[in-house]
């Protein structure tokens, strides 16, 4: 069942904007270090000679936290406006589906469409790299990999609870703020130190990727979005749809 | 009739203490078209959600059917065909594609698509974005998506709001062929009598949450009975003459009013007076509309 829902989703973010985003968000990344690199390529060749795709990877990591939580906020926010601006949910609730299946495709499309932007930086990343002559056989494919998806996998309480957020209020102003501030902050609580640090789920994507035990901050996103979307689900059945 | 398609005991939906709908009993039977009136702010697009499982009732139950709307809600839903309220649509889709959003969960027929934009008429502007549509165009938009399933049951909640004439006599006849042709049972919500009257077999009225009449509109019209008004030259002579012949009469003025109204009464009260050489300068049914009946059913109680 959530598989029609799914069909149905992906016809509906037709000319949103949605499939835009998706490619800005890492291209935009690229971009700013193929500037940074640019600009500067003589310079930073030779001060990193030897880590050039370690200093790359690193350059990039540090945008990824922030241009993760403002996409999980905005493909959120997109997805749960294309229902509430015409109120088509009381269309959609009154068909015959069933509502944790319209939430959950709601999850699952956004999902995709997320991992699909981590691929787009994947690659993006690769082609950076190999375009600045950084070499093929030095090319660390694992980490690359590990940049691209891990850091995602830890922010998906942040995708849970702001789709939650966006489907629950009309007003999509709260959860964008909300959402933005996030983002903002994702990068003063990255300078805290120590385990309070790892406590909070701002910095889980970002040691996603740096880590140690990248594993623990990967398993307790999937754990935390898990549990946070079941919630959201239970909350979605029982709403009544005005 | 036994078999009764939409069924609802005690129905009631309370919103911070006060109740919205309360205790409300219909019965719409199989192939009928049922009108469920009221004013604005009665309780009807309250009632028509509940009955789709869009919100949940407070107390009472709903039975669609024959079934439980709380345990069998997806197998009820996949027959029922619903528009609530203003219609709702994705602006930058095209009809077809709004459409085709649906269609992909409920699984209906491909073909189904084009079937339902001819009979609403809106073939020709299939392919255009429809936040271009004028509010009459998204109204059958809305009537389409309901149609699009095949349902056997279709709610439509306010279904002309925002059509010009034509476009209501069009969807009159529509919603009237649906029993005809199909055997649908149609639940039609609507604020003005009048335009129930022509299509429902039975009407239903709410007023305030609570259902204030619920018959056939043929027993509506009965109630409706009217009166007769004479202006005769002597009404108080009249009058007279009238009750000696065992006619009862209320005079007013220049005016008798009568409350028999069939003609052989009436020919029997003309003929009586003017062989009593009375001069009888008009006579006039006053009929109480049906409209009027309903404003009286619909004004009993309310504060204003």
């Amino acid at each position: 069942m959530m598989f029609k829902a799914l069909s149905s989703d992906f016809l509906k973010i037709r000319g949103k904007g949605i499939w835009f985003l998706i490619f800005l968000g890492p291209l935009g990344i690229i971009a700013m270090q193929a500037l940074n690199y640019g600009l500067r390529y003589d310079y930073l060749t030779q001060r990193y000679a030897g880590r050039l795709w370690e200093t790359l990877l690193a350059d990039i990591q540090m945008f990824v936290p922030i241009s993760l939580f403002l996409g999980v906020t905005l493909v959120s926010s997109l997805l749960a406006h294309i229902e509430h601006q015409t109120n088509a949910w009381k269309q959609l609730l009154a068909l015959p589906i069933s509502r944790n299946a319209v939430f959950f495709s709601k999850f699952a499309i956004s999902f995709l469409l997320l991992t699909l932007s981590c691929m787009v930086l994947a690659i993006g990343v690769a082609a950076l790299g190999l375009s600045l002559r950084f070499g093929m056989e030095t090319m660390p494919i694992g980490s690359i990999l590990r940049l691209s998806f891990l850091p995602f996998a830890a922010s998906l309480p942040a995708l849970a609870l702001f789709l939650w957020l966006c489907m629950l209020l009309k007003n999509q102003a709260v959860p964008i703020t909300l959402g933005v501030l996030a983002a903002i902050g994702s990068v003063f609580t990255s300078l805290i130190s120590g385990t309070l640090s790892k406590m909070l789920p701002l910095n889980w994507p970002m040691f996603g990727y740096i880590g140690p035990r990248q594993e623990l901050f990967v398993a307790a996103g999937f754990a935390a979005g898990c549990v946070i979307c079941l919630m959201g689900t239970l909350h979605f059945i029982k709403k009544d749809v005005n | 009739m036994n078999e009764w398609i939409i069924e609802t005991k005690g129905l009631s939906k309370r919103y911070k203490g006060r109740y919205a709908v309360s205790n409300l009993n219909l019965k719409i039977a199989k192939g009928d078209i049922y009108g469920f009136l009221g004013p604005n702010g009665a309780g009807k697009t309250t009632t028509i959600r509940m009955l789709l499982g869009l919100i949940k009732p407070s107390n009472g139950s709903v039975n669609i059917f024959g079934k439980a709307l709380n345990k069998e809600r997806l197998s009820i839903l996949r027959r029922v065909g619903s528009l609530v309220e203003y219609p709702s649509y994705y602006g930058h889709l095209s009809a077809t594609d709004n459409l085709e959003a649906i269609r992909r969960i409920i699984e209906a027929p491909k073909s189904r698509i084009s079937e339902v934009l001819s009979i609403v008429g809106l073939a020709k502007e299939a392919r255009r974005p429809v936040k271009g549509f004028s509010l009459g165009m998204k109204q059958r938009l809305g009537i389409a998506s309901a149609l699009l399933g095949n349902p056997e049951l279709l709610m439509l909640d306010e279904p002309t709001n925002g059509l010009d004439p034509s476009g209501i006599l069009e969807i009159r006849e529509l919603i009237k062929q649906m029993p005809k042709q199909h055997g649908i049972t149609v639940l039609i919500s609507s604020h003005l009598l009048s335009e129930v009257e022509l299509t429902a077999g039975t009407v239903g009225i709410i007023r305030q949450g609570e259902l204030v009449f619920q018959d056939t509109i043929a027993n509506l019209h009965q109630q409706a009975q009217g009166s007769m008004s004479l202006v005769v030259s002597d009404p108080e002579q009249a009058h007279i003459t009238l009750r000696q012949h065992g006619i009862e009469s209320v005079h007013r003025g220049k005016t008798l009013l009568l409350e028999q109204t069939s003609d052989h009464t009436v020919a029997r009260i003309v003929r009586t007076l003017v062989e009593r050489k009375h001069d009888i300068y008009r006579v006039e049914e006053k009929r109480k509309t049906l409209e009027e009946l309903f404003l009286q059913i619909v004004g009993e109680g309310t504060q204003l």
